[in-house]
């Protein structure tokens, strides 16, 4: 038997744990680690089974290529040589930017250091991204512009600090569980104040002081009265606001529009709730806002996260333990994609690269020329455009976007169109139904790296067994193909060479090293090697300088319920799954408990459709119509339901609408208009 | 009083000298200091600290297993490990909690897998003045094959059983150590647990007695995230599931650890679910081992490790829910 | 040498907890639409010397296992007979076997209906669904030994006409001399023909002519059926220990280990799947 720390591959949380091995390389267990700072020797149940799905006889172990229409088993060699030879085709029949490299959250900083590196430096285009995209697009903007840096300003050890918390969008105890027992712990030992604005009565809401069920979307008017209540009633922090913000007046203008009253008929509940809220959100010395999907993901996803930082700035809740903007992030390495750059518009550490500067560091840095300054597509944009024909290739590394993306025809569509597509997994999925070529990657297990948290803790992923069959990991990979595309800058010997280079690359990384990073690991900004790591961010001055009120006005969502499709649907995660399921529905325990697609339904509405709790049913929007089980549950709203998006023989995304943030190009997952029947 | 006293050097020195008639796992610290029981030289000897976080009987009952492989229609069974097992590190409570196992694993029918490795395995225990922040470790007496007794220091090596007594004779040499050191130990060690004790059977007589209503389990649920660590890291959790996967040459059945906290643990292919809300499965995790297996096996079935209630990350390991039950109806 | 818990006697050497032995496929039989009866023979041709009421855990590599009660009676000879209901992924498999195909076994576990104490005695045979299965094992038994027993009567419901088990044998036990049996059905959907009677399985029971003094009743049925059908037979005067109830669990191994069936302090596994109803009636979770 042999142990391997890591770090759990699934939330953002960040937990590290043992992997147990057994002689033949099989693994066998998990054992926490009880020294772990965020995991304190605990995990939750997608983390005690975080080491099932990788032995599993499914996993992808060999390169495949399709010949006239079947994938047939090929060597490395010819199956990398066509990647680029095709990539390179399509490059020089539509121009560099035909061309769209999506990046992985799952995979490490370094092989999302590579991929960005591989679409620049080799194959010069922007045409970076990753499923951030899908998430947290609109915190990277909405906290770049108000507060100036993208990411959770606090630690999770602050949850424990906090005297209030609002939650407003995640569901903690199920997305990132040990971040939810924190709140818990500090609401039942210290009796701190809860407040859930919520449209689902998640665990949180049971304990709470104060659970809003506001009409989904409508987070802009119900936000921006609460700053109403709090500037009428005199209970802004004047201080902070004078000494380390600016444009106060405007928000000012904008929020007197929302008074309490007129707020409440928008979001469907009563003028007492929001001037509940107001008051003890205001009144808490320490006051923390988490926020996550129902916050990001919507047509407005800027403005609201904007609206979550004005009211922490109104309140003064920035900069200091127990405050804060926390985004929660969804995924292992999101926060840690967006850090390498694997976003359209900046390099690694969010510079930008229409800053001429900035790419003349890097050309230097990596010995190129003429690194493109030109921004293209997003993730999203990237499939409207296949859809029309102008994106001819795609290289698509560990993500899954006919579950995962909206509108799963249009995905399809857009797939189908590519002259050339390649995958590179662990598992078959729906999306390398499509491919041209699958590349066999491993899982964490196999492979060395780095993470990087929600709370910015760059953290070790540790080989535990060797590459299962052929499969090899995505940095190697990586480097590979960029060796054939005639680069010579992407060798390396280990991965920590790699580090090294993001460091030397990387401000906010810059004093990130194995060494340093061994067991705990360190938050960023950490701009050198001496430097201790930074907890909260914007302590006594924001990262943008002064903090900016932006305020903003509602806008509703693009498709809201009518007589047709009278319901609201919603989408998430389930507890037990993991977005497109290919992990967690390959693990025993987890899979056994939720084997079957599903919809959350009121008690009120199942009754009304005749339809029993348990029984199959269905689904519609205007994309389609998808057969699921029926949970009904006092979880959910009457008139809304809620759809994991794990299943692909009942995938919630072949509903969801191609509607986008203007500003992050996000897509609107929370609000779609539906119908539903019974199925006989 | 002439007893065997072992330095950790010397200590060190038997374990190695062990290793040829017995596979010896002792304490050991990890990479990030996290204690295990692991190989001799993983880590550090890590003796000292106190229980062991990590589920005691994983030694004999691991997390994930085969029970059976399959292949060209046939069937066999795993067999026992060469050499037998040497573990060092269980507490009194742990050793208490083994011999329980043993006699659940044997009862009725014998569970052959688990016995593969139980079977002539000899079992170490530490205590004395070596537990976490300096605390003072039951004196186990005679539930083990051999027990380590820490001054502080040292080891007063004590043996119980055959097996034990003769691997300390393999060892030889005594000293001398004053008698007033193990008779302060073992009187301070008599007076160690009652506390805890008297709780657990409060909380067992209000639940023979029915006398906890449906909605304290309700408020505790709507604490408990499902994370199933209690019983992850509980040594009398014995549930387990089984799934069969195919590898290179044929088909292997495995069991795996599993909670009676899960929706899934009991729901049937047809949807059925004698556990199928919360309330119930909360209760059955303190119930079971408080009342049902008082009914059954004629005693509580926790054993006071503690471990549910450090690895809860809400706070409602058994001790905690036992407090709160017999506040509110005791 | 190991600790005290083991100084206790030991049980019968045995084999292999886990391993099962080969059986074959000699008879398959379409018993609904969605069940079928395969009849197993042992390949090392030994008896499978099961009770009526048992169980067993049926084995297929790849698929895992699955408990399964016997629908057979050792009094038909050396075969064993299981009823398989397609609901999950194991039976899915199991009814693309084919006569010949050959499968894994462990058991028969669990206790029996206790056909000892029952001598002498007028049954009243309930069984809902396919609780008949199981039931089938005791009812063969009766009509094999029928002059051991008093007046026997077999009462069957099921969902529709098209959910009926064993209809043919249902026949031959409604027209011959071992036993008085009815069969009701919920629901008639149009246009099935059902000449039998319609309406939930208690109103035969409350029809029912019984002799308090010497009948013992014996319940198997989906989970919602036994309330309702306890309720009427007590109103007739029948005691709680003249019930006898099987219950249904999703056990893994079979042997008390596995934790999945347990009902408080029982395991159905190994102290059921047949109990006395008066010594599980005050169980949380058991019925």
């Amino acid at each position: 038997m042999k142990r391997t720390l890591t770090t759990c591959p699934y939330c953002g949380t960040g937990c590290m744990f043992y992997l147990l091995v057994d002689d033949k390389d099989t693994l066998v267990g998990i054992e926490p680690s009880s020294e772990h700072v965020t995991a304190k020797g605990q995990l939750c149940v997608k983390g005690w089974n975080a080491h099932h799905f990788v032995n599993h006889p499914d996993r992808l172990t060999t390169p495949l290529i399709r010949k006239n229409g079947i994938l047939e088993e090929v060597g490395w060699d010819e199956a990398l040589d066509l990647v680029v030879s095709k990539l390179k085709q399509a490059q020089s029949a539509g121009g560099k930017d035909s061309a769209m490299f999506v990046s992985s959250a799952k995979t490490t900083n370094e092989e999302n250091y590579l991929m960005m590196k591989l679409a620049r430096a080799v194959f010069k285009t922007n045409n970076i991204d990753h499923c951030a995209r899908l998430c947290h697009s609109s915190t990277v903007i909405g906290l770049m512009e108000t507060l100036g840096s993208g990411a959770m300003t606090n630690s999770i050890d602050c949850m424990e600090k906090a005297d209030c918390i609002f939650v407003t969008g995640p569901n903690t105890t199920e997305q990132h569980p040990l971040i939810g027992t924190r709140i818990i712990e500090n609401v039942t030992k210290n009796g701190a104040k809860l407040i859930v604005a919520d449209n689902r009565k998640i665990r949180l809401a049971r304990l709470a002081d104060i659970h809003v069920r506001w009409k989904n979307g409508t987070d802009v008017p119900f936000l921006n009265s609460i700053m109403n209540v709090i500037i009428a009633e005199g209970l802004e922090d004047n201080e902070f606001i004078s000494k380390r913000t600016e444009n106060y007046e405007e928000l000012k203008i904008v929020v007197a529009d929302y008074p309490p009253e007129k707020a409440a008929e928008i979001c469907g509940i009563t003028a007492q709730e929001i001037v509940d809220v107001a008051r003890m959100f205001a009144a808490a010395k320490r006051a923390m806002i988490v926020y996550s999907m129902g916050i990001t993901q919507h047509t407005h996803g800027v403005d609201n996260v904007k609206c979550c930082a004005n009211l922490a700035m109104l309140t003064g809740n920035v900069g200091s333990p127990g405050t804060g903007v926390n985004p929660l992030r969804g995924q292992n390495n999101v926060q840690g994609a967006c850090d390498m750059g694997a976003l359209p518009n900046v390099f690694s550490g969010y510079q930008k690269v229409t800053d001429p500067d900035v790419r003349k560091k890097f050309e230097k840095a990596w010995r190129v020329r003429n690194l493109p300054g030109e921004i293209v597509h997003t993730v999203t944009t990237a499939i409207n455009a296949a859809a029309e024909g102008s994106l001819k290739a795609m290289y698509i590394m560990g993500e899954n976007p006919m579950m995962s993306d909206p509108d799963q025809n249009h995905v399809r569509e857009a797939l189908e169109k590519l002259d050339f597509l390649v995958v590179q997994d662990i598992f078959p999925t729906i999306t390398s139904d499509y491919a041209d070529v699958i590349l066999p990657a491993t899982t964490y297990a196999e492979k060395d790296g780095t993470f990087t948290s929600t709370e910015r803790r760059v953290q070790r992923v540790s080989k535990a067994i060797e590459p299962i069959n052929q499969s090899r990991p995505d940095w190697q990979i990586l480097c590979d193909i960029a060796a054939l595309a005639g680069y010579e800058g992407m060798k390396y010997d280990s991965v920590s060479d790699i580090m090294d280079e993001i460091a030397s690359v990387t401000p906010i990384y810059g004093g990130i090293s194995y060494e340093r990073i061994d067991m705990i690991g360190l938050q960023w900004p950490c701009p050198d090697r001496n430097h201790p790591g930074t907890k909260i961010l914007h302590v006594d001055k924001f990262s943008r300088g002064l903090g900016k009120f932006s305020p903003a006005r509602y806008r509703p969502s693009v498709e809201m319920p009518d007589e047709e499709y009278p319901f609201v649907l919603s989408t998430g995660r389930s507890y037990f799954h993991f977005h497109s399921g290919t992990m967690t529905r390959r693990s025993q325990l987890l899979d056994r408990e939720q084997r079957f697609p599903y919809v959350e339904i009121s008690p009120q509405d199942a009754a009304e459709h005749a339809i029993a709790p348990g029984s199959w049913m269905y689904v519609a929007t205007r994309r389609g119509e998808v057969k699921v089980k029926a949970n009904v549950t006092d979880v959910a709203k009457k008139g809304v339901l809620f759809m994991p998006f794990h299943y692909k023989e009942g995938p919630a995304n072949l509903l969801t609408i191609n509607a986008l943030d203007p500003v992050a190009n996000i897509p609107e997952y929370k609000v779609c208009a539906a119908k539903i029947r019974k199925a006989q | 009083m002439k007893v065997l006293v072992l330095t950790e050097q010397k200590l060190m020195e038997f374990l190695a000298s062990a290793r040829t008639a017995y596979d010896v796992r002792v304490p050991v610290s990890l990479h990030d200091g996290t204690r295990v029981i692991g190989r001799l030289g993983e880590g550090p000897l890590a003796i000292k600290g106190g229980a062991i976080n990590q589920k005691i009987t994983s030694i004999f009952f691991p997390h994930m297993e085969t029970v059976l492989k399959c292949s060209n229609g046939g069937f066999e069974s795993p067999e026992p490990a060469p050499k037998p097992m040497l573990v060092v590190g269980f507490t009194k409570q742990d050793a208490d909690c083994l011999e329980f196992i043993d006699r659940f694993y044997n009862d009725k029918f014998r569970d052959d897998v688990y016995f593969n490795k139980r079977d002539n395995a000899v079992i170490v225990c530490v205590s004395g003045r070596c537990g976490a922040n300096g605390k003072l470790l039951k004196v186990s007496g005679d539930n083990c094959d051999m027990e380590l007794i820490c001054d502080g220091q040292d080891y007063i090596v004590r043996a119980y059983t055959d097996v034990g007594k003769s691997l300390i004779e393999d060892i030889g040499s005594t000293e001398i150590v004053p008698e007033e050191t193990l008779e302060q130990i073992e009187k301070e060690s008599d007076q160690l647990c009652v506390e805890g004790l008297d709780l657990l059977n409060a909380a067992s007589k209000l639940l023979l007695e029915d006398k906890v209503p449906d909605e304290f389990w309700q408020s505790i649920s709507d604490r408990c995230i499902a994370c199933t660590s209690c019983n992850l890291a509980c040594p009398t959790c014995t549930c387990f599931d089984v799934f069969d996967r195919t590898n290179g040459c044929g088909i292997d059945r495995w069991r795996i650890w599993d909670s009676c906290q899960l929706d899934g643990f009991m729901r049937e292919a047809s949807g059925h679910n004698p556990m199928g809300q919360e309330l119930i499965r909360t209760r059955r995790r303190i119930h079971h081992k408080l009342a049902a297996d008082v009914t059954r096996w004629g005693h509580i079935t926790c054993y006071q490790c503690g471990r549910c209630d450090n690895v809860c990350p809400t706070g409602i390991g058994i001790m905690s829910v036992c407090k709160e039950m017999v506040e509110k109806y005791g | 040498m190991v600790s005290k818990g083991l100084s206790t006697s030991l049980p019968q050497p045995q084999k292999p907890l886990y391993e099962p032995f080969s059986c074959e496929v000699t008879a398959i039989k379409e018993l609904t639409h969605t069940e079928k009866l395969f009849r197993l023979n042992r390949l090392d041709g030994l008896p499978f010397s099961h009770k009526p009421g048992q169980f067993v855990q049926v084995s297929i590599p790849g698929s895992g296992e699955a408990p399964i009660s016997v629908s057979s009676s050792t009094t038909r000879g050396d075969y064993l007979e299981l009823a398989v209901r397609k609901v999950g992924s194991l039976t899915a498999v199991m009814h693309q076997l084919n006569v010949g195909s050959k499968i894994g076994l462990r058991g028969p576990f669990g206790s029996s209906f206790d056909t000892k104490s029952m001598k002498n005695h007028d049954l009243l045979l309930i069984s809902g669904g396919c609780g008949l299965a199981p039931m089938r094992s005791l009812i063969q038994f009766v009509e094999d030994r029928r002059d051991d027993f008093g007046r026997s009567t077999i009462f069957y419901g099921a969902k529709s006409p098209e959910d009926v088990m064993y209809k043919t044998e249902l026949e031959d036990w409604a027209n011959g001399d071992a036993f008085t049996c009815r069969v009701t059905v919920d629901n008639v959907s149009g246009g099935t023909c059902w000449d039998g009677q319609t309406g939930l399985i208690t109103n035969l029971v409350e029809a029912a002519d019984i002799d308090v003094g010497k009948t013992i009743a014996v319940i198997v049925g989906p989970p919602v059926m036994y309330k309702h059908v306890i309720v009427k037979l007590k109103d007739k005067g029948v005691s709680d220990d003249q019930i006898i109830v099987s219950l249904e669990r999703y056990m893994k191994c079979g042997s008390g280990k596995c934790g999945h069936c347990t009902i408080e302090h029982l395991y159905c596994c190994i102290d059921g799947p047949v109990f006395r109803y008066d010594k599980i009636k005050e169980l949380k979770g058991a019925l």
